[in-house]
C-alpha cells in the first residue's frame, strides 16, 4: 500500500456540530455514565501577586532592597523589619 | 478527509498504539496526518517528543470544550485526523465519537476488556440514534498472540461477529516494537533501519502487521 492517490479518494462525511447537537450527544453520554470529568479548578481566591510595597511612602528601590535581603536570609519581610526595629531600639 | 477516533472507557487496551500505527502508516502513504492527544497520560506526546515522522503533526492538551472545534479545524483537505482518547467514560469521549468517520474500539481478547469495551459500542449506537446518522465503527483486537489464537479470542470473535459488530482483521499482535516505538519515536520503518534501536523483537513482523491493519482501516474509510 503506497501512494497518496489512493488517499485522495478519502472524504469526511459532513457532520452538524450545532450547540443543540453537542448537547444531545452530552445527554446520551451522561445517561450511559460518560460524564464531564474535566478536572475542577482549585476553589477560592487566587493569592494576590507580591507588590513588594511595605508602605505607600517607602521608595520602591528601598522596598525592593528589603524584599531581596529577606529573600537572601530566608525570612519574611515582616521578620526582617522586626529585626530592624529591635536593632533601632537597642541603638537609640 | 476522515476523522478516526480511538475509543474505549478502559485504559491499557491499545488505543495509543493503534493511533501511532495508523498515524505513521498513513503518513508513509503520503497523507498529512493530524494527531490529537486527548489522553491525560500523554502517551502520544511522549512518543512525539522523540521525533515525529514526516507528515504527522500533533496537538495536545485537548479537553472537553476544545475537542469539537479542534477536530473541525483539523478536518481540512488532505488531512487525516486521528484522535487518541482517555481510557475513561467521559463527555470528551462522547463528543469525539460524534465527530468520527470511523470509531475504532480496541480491546484485548479478555472478558473484562470485552465487557468494558462494549460500553463504547453501546454509546456509539445511542449517538447514532440521537444524531440520526450512522457512525461507522469497528473492534480491533490487540496484544493477541502471534503463535496461537486462544480459545477466549476465538469465542470473543464469534460473539462480536454474531452481534453484527465489524471486527478488523488482522488483529494487532503483541510485538515488542509496538511498545518500544513510544521510547524511540518515529515509525517502524525507521526503527527497522536503525541498528541502535533495540526492541528485542521482530520489527519486520510488526511492520507487516501494522501495514495489514492500516490497509484494513483504509478499506473502511473509502
Amino acid at each position: 500500500m503506497s501512494g497518496s492517490n489512493r488517499l485522495a479518494g478519502l472524504k469526511a462525511k459532513p457532520k452538524d456540530t450545532t450547540a443543540a447537537e453537542v448537547r444531545r450527544v452530552d445527554e446520551v453520554g451522561e445517561a450511559r455514565g460518560f460524564l464531564d470529568r474535566t478536572p475542577r479548578k482549585k476553589p477560592g481566591r487566587k493569592p494576590s501577586p507580591r507588590t513588594y510595597q511595605l508602605h505607600p511612602k517607602v521608595f520602591p528601590q528601598v522596598g525592593e532592597a528589603i524584599a531581596a535581603e529577606a529573600e537572601r536570609l530566608g525570612i519574611t519581610q515582616g521578620q526582617l523589619i522586626e529585626n530592624m526595629w529591635e536593632t533601632y531600639q537597642r541603638n537609640s | 478527509m476522515p476523522v478516526i477516533v480511538m475509543a474505549s472507557p478502559k485504559g491499557g487496551v491499545g488505543k495509543s498504539t493503534c493511533a501511532v500505527i495508523l498515524a505513521t502508516e498513513f503518513a508513509r502513504m503520503g497523507a498529512q496526518v493530524t494527531v490529537l492527544d486527548c489522553d491525560p497520560n500523554k502517551s502520544l506526546t511522549r512518543w512525539a517528543s522523540h521525533g515525529l515522522p514526516k507528515g504527522v503533526t500533533l496537538h495536545q492538551d485537548i479537553g472537553r470544550s476544545e475537542i469539537v472545534p479542534t477536530i473541525r479545524a483539523s478536518d481540512g483537505d488532505g488531512q487525516i485526523v486521528i484522535v487518541d482518547l482517555e481510557g475513561v467514560a467521559s463527555q470528551l469521549v462522547s463528543r469525539a465519537i460524534s465527530q468520527a468517520d470511523l470509531v475504532l474500539v480496541p480491546m484485548q481478547p479478555t472478558a473484562l476488556d470485552a465487557e468494558i469495551g462494549s460500553e463504547a459500542l453501546a454509546l456509539i449506537r445511542e449517538e447514532e440514534e440521537a444524531l440520526g446518522r450512522t457512525i461507522r465503527h469497528a473492534v480491533v483486537l490487540t496484544k493477541t498472540s502471534a503463535a496461537v489464537k486462544s480459545r477466549v479470542q476465538r469465542d470473543l470473535e464469534e460473539q462480536l461477529r454474531g452481534a453484527g459488530i465489524d471486527l478488523i482483521e488482522p488483529s494487532l499482535v503483541a510485538r515488542a516494537a509496538f511498545s518500544e516505538i513510544f521510547a524511540y519515536g518515529g515509525d517502524l520503518t525507521a526503527m527497522m533501519k536503525d541498528p541502535d534501536m533495540v526492541t528485542g523483537g521482530k520489527v519486520d513482523k510488526a511492520l507487516e502487521n501494522a501495514k495489514d491493519f492500516t490497509e484494513a482501516v483504509y478499506e473502511r474509510l473509502k
